[in-house]
């Protein structure tokens, strides 16, 4: 029920001009147990959100294979929901037309439409903004209708593309902990794309470390934090040495870059 | 001034100045319009221009006065309203589903752009002589014009509107499983509103040209007609007075638009 | 560059449709769908064509045309940044102009048509004064709106670094509207053309209007249509020549406009 199964995959590219091809994927292997909340980190480039694409089903994939509960996976599909960082909501929709053109667009014929968007916009904290439009929304509001969007169509998977990346790090912060809120009520398999090394660690049950040229997975970090997790656990030792691995994991890709200069 | 953080840039307040800008500029338009009156009333008497050629305001307003009470105004203003508003239209009709068309098959696109934008860009109203040669000199001619005038930017604008879409809003739906269709209804098309009301701001623009010209050239009735019979007999007061509601027509029509543009526009301050 | 292949696709396409459509419009008379009357055809739009070449009327014509708009362009342009800049800058005189802006873009300028009869009589002035303002308007417009709507940001720097008011205006100010003052012009230059060409058809002399006009009034399809067809090509060649222009002013767009 909702684990996903990656196995030997490989992502493509043609590029645009002259000949040749990019990887954005090599020959990535990865396993989410059913109920875990999986985050990937990874400077620019390294393929982590192709990957979340792919399994959400937008990506074509060139070689391998992935599969959920044990299907493989052809297109998008019910079984997965994602939310995207742009909060892609219609501009011309209320916050309550937003979550419902997912159930409509996902043919939801099981009840009133309505109900069980309001419930998913309840679930967020936005029940009094129901009948707002997305400029009217600050961007943490935003995103929380992207994450009611999602949490309304009960996808098996929840798939989250740095969806906090474009907000402040304060917004960041409380967004990180609602999401840890939100989660623990149905435990969803998630898979959580972000660049930022606290949040992966502080969400996460594993977190997937991918390298770039070509894209792959350097490390698979277990995170044993006891759950339910709140903010203060990054102040534990456990948490900071947790924080430390993953650093110097790209501290090599950021020196690799250019940005930060090693001493030799 | 064009306002900018520098303090040495600003200048002093005196007096009128220190009036808040909005009300400042209100003023200085309302003085404007005060001043041009004064000195189109003024210019015959001291014998500046030729009254025959320019009238006055006063002579206006008086002519306006007859216009609308004993010249069969009605009459003419009918006439040309439905020329307008059928070639209106017509127009939008055939345009929006054209344009649309256009916005999503890329095959239309790169076969039909080419005399689209050619004929976009020309002169439409060249094409009035021979409208009125297969037409006649009656109403259908003027309505081919106002046609002919309001499609094209219908149609550019929709198209433009319909491949300016937000790919993020399309991958969104797409990822909640919207099929082509979903995306096209959903998506493309609230998504093209906006440019959709822009061709149809330009088009009113152009339309109520076609019609003026169109009843100019030739005409049996309509308000052009009336401008041709009162500029041959240099009545130039009833001359300003259609001239002046034909303005106050394209003007509303064009505000109306607008305001629905600004309440659609909302929209994308995202 | 992508850019200039997909031009070069568009222009194979557009020809190829040209042709199609001039197939098109000849087997339509061919066939009896449409009376030749109406339509006329390429073929005896083409023999016309030589024949009013050769008896120079065509290259006089278009003289003509072409003269009223370069003389109404030049005229609009110079009265159109000229205004626009002034305009852009001191907004006192921006308000004043204000009230005769809208009136003339809301009133169909060739209404007032009789009167410029009156006042330049026929022939060239009065066509160029109606194709001058009916350019006028969009030139006017988009100066006015690149001045004003400069984005501070630029400002806030180049003041930061010591400049002075007139250092504003000609360093940042005029170079950043340029794109949009280009983009007014293309406009203008449309505008500019059906001004002159309407004008034409009222009362003139001479020129590609009032060619079509002439012959509309003998019935004689075939040769208002080697006019018709001269205007739209014309109009084809200046916009290409003003895309041209726009590609090469593209390094100015400033990428935050304040809009």
């Amino acid at each position: 029920m909702g684990q996903i199964q990656i196995s030997n995959l490989t992502i493509e590219y043609k590029l645009l001009k002259g000949e040749g091809t990019f990887k954005a994927v090599d020959n990535v292997s990865l396993t989410v147990e059913a109920g875990e909340l999986v985050t990937v980190v990874g400077s620019s480039g390294c393929g982590k959100s192709t990957l979340l694409l792919a399994i959400a089903g937008l990506v074509e994939t060139s070689r391998g294979s992935i599969n959920v509960a044990g299907k493989p996976i052809t297109g998008p599909g019910p079984d997965r929901a994602v939310v995207f960082q742009e909060s892609s909501l219609l501009p011309w929709k209320t916050v309550l037309g937003n979550v419902r053109f997912a159930l409509e667009m996902r043919r939801w014929s099981a009840g009133d439409l309505n109900e069980r968007a309001m419930r998913a916009i309840q679930m967020v904290g936005l029940e009094s903004f129901a009948d707002y439009h997305p400029h009217q929304l600050s961007g943490g509001m935003r995103q929380r209708v992207n994450i009611a969007r999602a949490l309304a169509v009960d996808p098996a998977v929840l798939l989250m593309d740095e969806p906090f990346g474009a907000l402040d790090a304060q917004t960041r912060e409380v967004m990180g902990e609602e999401l840890l809120r939100i989660w623990e009520r149905d435990r969803k398999t998630a898979l959580f794309v972000t660049h930022d090394i606290d949040e992966a660690v502080l969400l996460a049950d594993k977190v997937v470390v991918m390298g770039r040229n070509p894209g792959h997975i350097k490390d698979v970090m277990k995170i044993d934090l006891p759950r339910p997790r709140r903010g203060d656990v990054a102040d534990s030792a456990q948490f900071i040495e947790y924080r430390r691995r993953l650093r110097s994991h790209l501290a090599s890709d950021m020196a690799a870059m250019h940005l930060v200069r090693e001493a030799v | 001034m064009v306002t900018f953080v520098s303090s040495t840039a600003q200048p002093r307040p005196r007096g009128v100045g220190r009036l808040n800008p909005a009300a400042r500029s209100t003023l200085i338009s309302f003085l404007a319009v005060v001043v041009f009156l004064a000195l189109w009333q003024v210019a015959p008497i001291l014998g500046w221009v030729n009254g025959r050629f320019t009238s006055q305001p006063t002579l206006v307003v008086q002519a306006a006065i007859e216009v609308f009470t004993s010249d069969n105004f009605l009459f003419h203003a009918r006439i040309s309203l439905s020329e307008f508003a059928l070639g209106f239209g017509l127009a939008l009709i055939i345009s929006v589903p054209f344009g649309a068309l256009l916005g999503t098959s890329q095959i239309a696109r790169e076969l039909i752009s080419p005399p689209l934008m050619a004929l976009y860009i020309a002169p439409t109203l060249i094409l009035l002589p021979i409208m009125v040669i297969w037409l006649g000199i009656g109403m259908a001619s003027k309505v081919a014009v106002v046609f002919l005038g309001a499609i094209f930017p219908i149609v550019v604008n929709t198209t433009a509107g319909m491949r300016e879409a937000d790919q993020r809003l399309i991958r969104a739906a797409r990822s909640f499983g919207a099929t082509r269709m979903d995306v096209f209804r959903h998506v493309l098309i609230p998504g093209a509103l906006p440019s959709v009301l822009a061709g149809i701001r330009l088009a009113v623009g152009r339309g109520v040209l076609g019609v003026v010209v169109g009843e100019l050239y030739v005409s049996q009735a309509g308000i052009g007609h009336q401008l041709v019979v009162y500029g041959s007999a240099m009545r130039v007061d009833r001359l300003l007075v259609y001239a002046l509601v034909v303005s106050v027509f394209g003007y509303a029509l064009t505000q109306v638009v607008r305001l629905l543009e600004s309440r659609v526009r909302d929209w994308r301050s995202e | 560059m992508a850019q200039l292949f997909l031009r070069r696709r568009a222009l194979i396409l557009g020809t190829l449709s040209m042709f199609a459509i001039g197939l098109l419009w000849q087997l339509s008379v061919s066939l009896g769908v449409i009376d030749v009357f109406f339509v006329s055809t390429p073929n005896l739009v083409a023999q016309e064509f030589l024949v009013q070449f050769h008896n120079g009327v065509t290259l006089r014509d278009l003289a003509s045309t072409l003269w009223s708009f370069v003389l109404a362009l030049g005229l609009a342009t110079v009265v159109g940044i000229g205004l626009g800049v002034f305009a852009g800058w001191y907004q006192d005189f921006e308000s004043a102009l204000e009230p005769f802006i809208w009136f003339k873009y809301s009133a169909p300028t060739i209404a007032f048509y009789p009167l410029f009869i009156a006042w330049l009589g026929y022939g060239t002035p009065t066509i160029v004064a109606i194709a001058f303002l009916f350019a006028l308007t969009p030139i006017y417009a988009n100066t006015l709106s690149g001045i004003k709507n400069v984005d501070r940001d630029l400002v806030r720097a180049a003041t930061s670094f010591g400049a002075t008011r007139w250092d504003v205006f000609t360093r940042v100010a005029l170079p950043a509207s340029v794109p949009i003052v280009v983009a007014g012009l293309q406009l203008g230059v449309g505008r500019a053309l059906t001004g002159v060409v309407v004008a034409e058809l009222f009362g003139a002399q001479s020129g590609l209007g009032f060619r079509i006009a002439y012959h509309a009034q003998l019935l004689q399809t075939t040769a208002m249509m080697v006019s018709i067809v001269i205007v739209i090509v014309l109009g084809v060649i200046l916009t290409q020549m003003l895309a041209f222009v726009e590609s090469k002013t593209d390094a100015w767009r400033v990428e935050s406009q304040t809009r």
